[in-house]
């Protein structure tokens, strides 16, 4: 009995859902208010995620005639889906819901699927701007997901574990893999910043060109799924990258685990935000080049290193 | 532009030009219709005049006239008149590329025909405007449309 | 491959104002265009001729949101020709102050627009943020942030105080540092290059033919500025330069459009100095003899042509218009054949449309 309580606890409450729904609107509030100030506007209040959302959950839900609505209800819920479990295997604070030998492939499975979910998304709602968008994100993800996974592989090795615990508990014995692999860390931001779809790597939904990308023709309830998705993919993003390669909760100097944890994802996420405000928009064919004429062999020459 | 009139002068000895100089160093010419053309392929071959920086249309009263504004450090502008009878003349399309929008708004706003242009649709009037060519004297504004009141929307 | 349409505009995230392309693609290319205009036609010709001239300086102010004076210049300078009125100078150069600021003003909303259509709203906020410099300043001067209704027949409404001239001096000297920065980004930023470099091309000829006008001519080299060429205003008593270009890009009409700005700015400084002193304006009589004037300025976007026909009323028997955006218009089906869909949005900013001014 108490044993299902606590496996309960930790799937709905902490390092589960509801963690991680409250950490992806801070982490949104956090990133839009940085930004803002970065750009010198003020930004929203602290609320204004939370409000979004509900106003989103609340609002009338219209697809095209010909989109497939099945298809259009299911998809949200599958990359959220997907999400929160690969959540579930990447701790917090050296809490995770679930670790075995090998949960870093699981997580970094299951973290690309929203992207074929979201190339599908575009697919099924039949709209010309959905279907280019679509289109455009998954030529984005074949140009980031390679370098990525690469990039990732790098932690693995060095700390001879494929559990990302088991990564973390290495490095608190030797050192963090940023100080080793310092090309592995950029390539794996950059590879997250591609897979969060965020400004300057927001090719499949560039305003400016496809109005939202897939999700033009999505409102309502499915809309509102598709953001928290996208929110609760960032954090987990974030924390996945910080405990393979910022130590996880190990810090130089004696702080509580949780606050160094803490301190860590704010500063990976203030990276991510001033790289939003500093490059613009790149090209989807100037995105492929980038991935597969640097970041691929960078990658490669990475790996090389870290397996000699 | 002594020069420019001499040599529209030899290529249409018949023609009387009028030159007339108009405020913000314009010289304006008189041309019939049928040799605009041609005196527009001799100020772009021979002078390098290539800058139309218009094309203006008028209904007078009498005719409609159209100017074409030059320009290269002075201006020159070249006036035709067609009357009413026959409202056509030759495109300059043909060696002014840039002339066919303002062929186009001549064309929906005052009913002129030019002959040859490439895509004589209307520009600035809705595809499906039937109230006339707005810049006619005679043109009859269409009747303010009937509020609609504040009955509730179905 | 197979071939979609796609619909831009008339109401689009990429255009501020309604504007209809229909772009043919296949996969990210774009095969060809339509393009549709007219949907902001309010038939201003037809109006002018059945309002007085007083009454048309302010339907005359609305062609344009973003350069309104430089209509109001356009026409005014046209009537007072017809009725022989000698401006005073001190209005003159009080008209050409409030061109120079609108310049300014213009040139660094287009920058945002453009930064913002290629997701680089860092630029756009700040772009923005410094134009308010200049907004400030003009509702200093005229009341108006947009819409100054400044110009008169005869001279100009407004006069400038000591106070004014003391306080306009440094905050152009805080704004040229702003307009510097904003050229440091625009001339080191890669990605900013990446996407606007050899992007929107205009090769000489197509200025050439289509008779193409202001920052966009001379970012394609043709050395052609009606302020130097033809001076109106008090230009003939100012100096400074024509910038030109010879790239013929977006990345050379941004640097024109931002060197504009710096001259822009010297000019102002010039006009604060030299400012004589005397009327601002004189009477000016409510009808017009018959005649006709043909008059030129330079807009921020390049040559504004009004020609101007009186029959000895007091209403014009005709006024036309022509802007620069409208040959802008003609040249963009060549810019838009084969370019990447991500291009388009560049391709729309760059050679800074404003479809009120074109429709009319």
């Amino acid at each position: 009995m108490r044993e299902l309580l606590t496996d309960l606890w930790a799937l709905l409450v902490f390092p589960g859902f509801a963690f991680l729904f409250t950490s992806a609107l801070a982490f949104e509030w956090l990133d839009r208010r940085v930004i803002a100030r970065l750009q010198g506007r003020v930004g929203p209040p602290w609320y204004q995620p939370l409000a979004d959302f509900i106003k989103l959950m609340a609002k009338e839900d219209l697809l095209p005639t010909d989109a497939n609505r099945l298809a259009a209800a299911v998809l949200p819920l599958v990359s959220l889906a997907a999400v929160l479990t690969a959540g579930l295997y990447v701790p917090v604070a050296g809490n995770a819901a679930a670790s075995f030998e090998g949960d870093l492939i699981v997580v970094l499975f299951l973290l690309s699927l929203p992207a074929l979910a979201y190339f599908l998304a575009g697919w099924i709602s039949v709209g010309v701007y959905s279907v280019i968008g679509g289109n455009r994100s998954l030529l984005q993800y074949f140009s980031y997901e390679v370098p990525f996974l690469m990039a990732l592989t790098g932690p693995a090795i060095f700390s001879g574990s494929w559990s990302i615990a088991g990564i973390v508990s290495q490095q608190a014995q030797t050192t963090w893999t940023l100080f080793v692999q310092p090309l592995g860390f950029l390539l794996a931001l950059v590879g997250l910043i591609g897979k969060l779809k965020r400004d300057p790597l927001d090719i499949p939904k560039a305003k400016s060109e496809v109005i939202a990308g897939p999700l033009t023709e999505f409102s309502g309830r499915k809309l509102a799924l598709w953001h928290l998705a996208m929110d609760m993919q960032s954090v987990v993003g974030i924390f996945l990258l910080l405990n393979t390669f910022l130590g996880g909760y190990s810090l130089g100097f004696e702080l509580p685990a949780a606050a160094a944890f803490a301190l860590k994802a704010l500063a990976l996420l203030g990276l991510l935000s001033a790289a939003s405000v500093l490059y613009a928009r790149l090209r989807i064919d100037q995105l492929a080049n980038l991935g597969w004429r640097v970041l691929v062999p960078l990658a490669l020459l990475q790996l090389v290193f870290a397996i000699w | 532009m002594d020069a420019i009139l001499n040599s529209l002068q030899l290529a249409f000895p018949d023609d009387e030009f009028e030159p007339r100089h108009v405020p913000f160093d314009e010289t304006f010419i008189t041309l019939p219709a049928n040799h605009l053309h041609a005196a527009v392929e001799i100020l772009v071959a021979q002078f390098d005049l290539h800058h139309l920086s218009t094309i203006t249309g008028q209904d007078t009263g009498d005719a409609i006239e159209l100017l074409y504004h030059f320009w290269r450090g002075k201006g020159l502008t070249l006036r035709t008149a067609l009357p009413y009878a026959s409202l056509s003349i030759a495109t300059v399309t043909d060696v002014i590329v840039g002339a066919a929008f303002y062929e186009r708004e001549i064309m929906e706003m005052l009913g002129v025909t030019f002959e040859g242009h490439p895509e004589p649709k209307p520009l600035f009037l809705p595809d499906d405007w039937a109230g006339g060519e707005p810049l006619r004297k005679t043109f009859v504004p269409l009747a303010e449309p009937e509020s609609p009141g504040k009955e509730p929307v179905e | 491959m197979t071939r979609m349409t796609i619909p831009i505009g008339p109401q689009h995230p990429l255009l501020k104002e309604p504007l209809s392309f229909l772009l043919s693609v296949e996969g990210e290319r774009v095969v060809d265009s339509a393009m549709r205009i007219g949907y902001v036609h309010r038939g201003i010709e037809r109006l002018c001729q059945q309002r007085t001239y007083i009454q048309n300086i302010h339907l005359l102010e609305r062609v344009c949101g973003i350069c309104s004076h430089i209509h109001t210049t356009t026409y005014c300078q046209g009537v007072e020709m017809l009725l022989g009125l000698e401006v005073p100078l001190r209005g003159l150069y009080l008209r050409t102050l409030l061109c120079e600021l609108e310049r300014i003003h213009s040139h660094l909303l287009w920058l945002g627009v453009l930064t913002k259509n290629i997701g680089f709203d860092t630029i756009f906020m700040y772009a923005w943020r410094d134009r308010e410099i200049v907004l400030d300043i003009m509702e200093d001067l005229s009341g108006g942030r947009v819409s100054h209704a400044v110009n008169l027949i005869g001279g100009v409404r407004i006069d400038i105080d000591e106070r004014q001239v003391a306080e306009t001096g440094p905050q152009l000297y805080d704004l040229a540092r702003q307009v510097q920065k904003l050229l440091g980004v625009i001339e080191n930023e890669q990605t900013f290059k990446v996407r606007t470099q050899k992007v929107g091309f205009i090769p000489p000829e197509h200025v050439r033919s289509y008779c193409m006008v202001g920052p966009v001519a001379r970012a394609s080299g043709t050395d052609v500025d009606l302020r130097r060429d033809a001076p109106y205003a008090v230009y003939d008593r100012l100096d400074f330069n024509v910038v030109t270009h010879q790239d013929g890009d977006v990345w050379a009409r941004t640097l024109v459009r931002m060197q504009e700005c710096v001259e822009s700015l010297r000019m102002c400084h010039q006009i604060l100095d030299e400012l004589p002193a005397g009327p601002t304006s004189v009477r000016a009589p409510r009808k017009v003899p018959a005649g006709e004037v043909v008059s030129r300025c330079e807009a921020p976007r390049g040559e504004v042509i009004y020609y101007i026909r009186s029959d000895g009323t007091e209403r014009p028997a005709r006024v036309k218009v022509r802007t620069p955006t409208l040959t802008s218009l003609m040249a963009l089906h060549e810019q838009l054949r084969d370019v990447n869909i991500a291009d388009v949005s560049v391709v729309l900013s760059g050679v800074d449309l404003c479809i009120a001014c074109a429709d009319r």
